[in-house]
């Protein structure tokens, strides 16, 4: 079940990777709130809950995450198979693991320059 | 040639693309296209300034067609060259007496001697009150990278420049367009679709664009960004000092622009019309995309450019054109183009970080390539390994963004394959038999051998039918926005998002 779970995250990371751009900014403090505002709002849509878009930026994140979420469901038929509680927990840890990889895993040195 | 024997650092032949002069001046400042752009050194530092950018203008390029340079000499190197500076300012400003925005460029030579180029411009500016002077302290030794330069005068226009400018807003939906340098029009393509949705866009940064639009980019809602490599640092700022927010966008291939332009849209609540303009431009130029995409399928393509290209192209010139990607490298890609390359590369690219000479032969032996994208200068050295190359810094025949523009890469990528040149050029006339009994083989009999036309290959299907100049006839265009001024876009919350 773990397996499994982990096999479909790696598949939204792989779509992330490829066609986003959003989860590469310059410093880990951008990443850290693209990755969230960006992660959350998609879960959000695919739980069909209400979004906010109460600010500018939040609206950026949501356009983001509205054509991710589509992406995602028209690449992995199996998205539509699953529960909200399910979804919800596949998105957790794909928000992990994209902070993993573009944030504390990385090997980017200019991530920690406190200055643009 | 100049006389002096100050050494003539051109930005660009002696260090490639490490020169931080070369990165602010030629990259980014250059653009502009309504200004004087004054290089404060040796006459030689102007060379790179003609034809080695195509990066066009609607105000006849006067940017592109003429090149000032303050002429450096030994004396003033031992006095100083500030009396010389202002002398040209003001010479400058008579000679062209319809341009009142200059922008002056420090060099290595005026660096070292540590003239005050500040101090300089700000008394001409007092003396002559019309006018408006930009200075860009980016000396060539300042640094490795032509990256230092984009950095440089980044940080530099917002400092000086931005908020010292009121521009005129005249729709609801306001963008300044970012890091987008007008090659061969790329930049007017990408405008023309945006105010076909009814957006203004408030400043171009720098393709194109004029002094005083971009000293008002803080009155812009939102930051398209395209080159983020060049050009991120002024939108990162913006949204720092002025909470602009920034949105990444791909002007190249149908699918990312078709995306980018719905994530504009979408911000503003335009959907329905960039949805028009998708539809639109998809059935006219698909089906010529598929044209080539069926002859390109497979060849081999190292993907060398400076910097973007590397992550904005590295996926979709193999989903869109059919090509393979064997490689890509970067001349000046900090470790974040990397990783976005890298992330988008299919796998078993070669990834190389600023190669040398040898290490790109190395890699064109190893992978042999059926084609390089890459610069001028390393295209050189490829055609004399007789390879296609295709410069992708200044293009062949661009613009290669928008729709029509990622066919006429198509396009330029089949003729460079499928040149009959090859066939010519790899026979040594002191050893080799020429055959004399018949002809080359045109690209069409060489690349259409497996195509059979059916139901997947219909004869809808053709070459580029384009014109040679997509470009002047969107200029003074007329766009009816009107109508669609009456939306507000949402700020509150939505159920599900969509």
């Amino acid at each position: 079940m773990e397996d499994l779970m982990k096999d479909k995250i790696e598949q939204l990371v792989d779509y992330i990777m490829k066609w986003c751009l959003w989860q590469f900014h310059s410093r880990a403090w951008d990443r850290e709130k693209q990755n969230e505002g960006i992660l959350t709002k998609t879960m959000q849509i695919l739980c069909e809950e209400p979004v906010e878009l109460e600010t500018p930026t939040y609206r950026c994140y949501w356009v983001d995450a509205v054509l991710l979420a589509k992406g995602f469901k028209s690449t992995y038929p199996w998205l539509a198979m699953m529960e909200k509680k399910d979804i919800k927990l596949l998105m957790k840890g794909l928000k992990d693991r994209i902070d993993y990889l573009t944030i504390t895993g990385s090997l980017n040195k200019e991530l920690s320059n406190p200055l643009y | 040639m100049p006389t002096s024997r100050i050494p003539q650092y051109n930005s660009g032949d002696n260090f490639g693309m490490r020169l931080r002069f070369l990165g602010a001046k030629h990259v980014i400042g250059a653009p502009m296209k309504d200004v004087i752009h004054l290089c404060h050194g040796p006459v030689g530092c102007t060379y790179d300034t003609w034809h080695t950018k195509r990066y066009i203008s609607d105000n006849d390029n006067f940017q592109l067609k003429y090149a000032w340079a303050t002429d450096m000499k030994e004396k003033h190197v031992v006095f100083g060259a500030e009396k010389l500076l202002k002398q040209n300012i003001i010479d400058c400003f008579k000679a062209f007496p319809d341009i009142k925005r200059m922008s002056i460029y420090q060099t290595c030579a005026s660096a070292l001697i540590g003239d005050d180029m500040n101090a300089v411009a700000k008394k001409v500016m007092e003396e002559m009150p019309d006018v408006d002077i930009f200075v860009c302290n980016a000396p060539g030794f300042g640094g490795p990278s032509q990256s230092g330069g984009h950095h440089k005068i980044n940080i530099a226009w917002i400092d000086q420049k931005v908020g010292t400018f009121e521009p005129e807003v005249t729709s609801k939906y306001v963008i300044n367009y970012v890091g987008d340098y007008n090659i061969q029009g790329d930049a007017e393509i990408m405008l023309d679709y945006f105010q076909r949705m009814g957006i203004q866009i408030l400043s171009t940064f720098t393709g194109n664009g004029s002094y005083d639009d971009l000293r008002g980019m803080h009155r812009a809602q939102l930051n398209v960004l395209e080159c983020a490599r060049s050009a991120e640092y002024i939108c990162n700022e913006l949204k720092k000092r002025y909470g602009i927010p920034r949105l990444d966008i791909d002007g190249f291939g149908f699918e990312p622009l078709s995306v980018s332009l719905m994530k504009v849209a979408m911000f503003f609540g335009l959907e329905k019309e960039a949805k028009a303009i998708i539809d639109e431009e998809t059935a006219r130029w698909r089906p010529e995309l598929n044209w080539y995409e069926k002859r390109l399928k497979g060849k081999k393509v190292c993907l060398w450019p400076g910097g973007s290209k590397l992550w904005h192209w590295a996926h979709v010139i193999e989903e869109e054109i059919g090509v393979k990607v064997v490689s890509v490298y970067s001349k000046f890609g900090h470790q974040g183009d990397f990783e976005k390359g890298v992330a988008r590369c299919s796998e078993g690219a070669l990834a190389i970080d600023d190669p040398n000479e040898l290490e790109g032969l190395e890699a064109m032996e190893m992978l042999k390539p059926d084609i390089i994208l890459t610069g001028v200068r390393p295209g050189e050295v490829v055609k004399k390994a007789r390879i296609p190359y295709m410069n992708i810094h200044a293009y062949h025949n661009g613009p290669y963004k928008g729709f029509e523009g990622w066919v006429r890469l198509a396009r330029d990528i089949y003729n460079a394959i499928y040149s009959p040149i090859h066939q010519l050029s790899g026979l040594d006339i002191s050893k080799d038999e020429r055959p004399t009994d018949k002809g080359f083989l045109t690209r069409r009999m060489i690349s259409d051998v497996d195509i059979i036309e059916d139901e997947t290959t219909p004869s809808s299907e053709q070459p580029y039918t384009g014109e040679y100049d997509i470009v002047s006839k969107l200029r003074g265009k007329i766009y009816s926005s009107s109508q669609k001024q009456e939306k507000e876009y949402i700020i509150g919350v939505v159920q599900g998002g969509t």
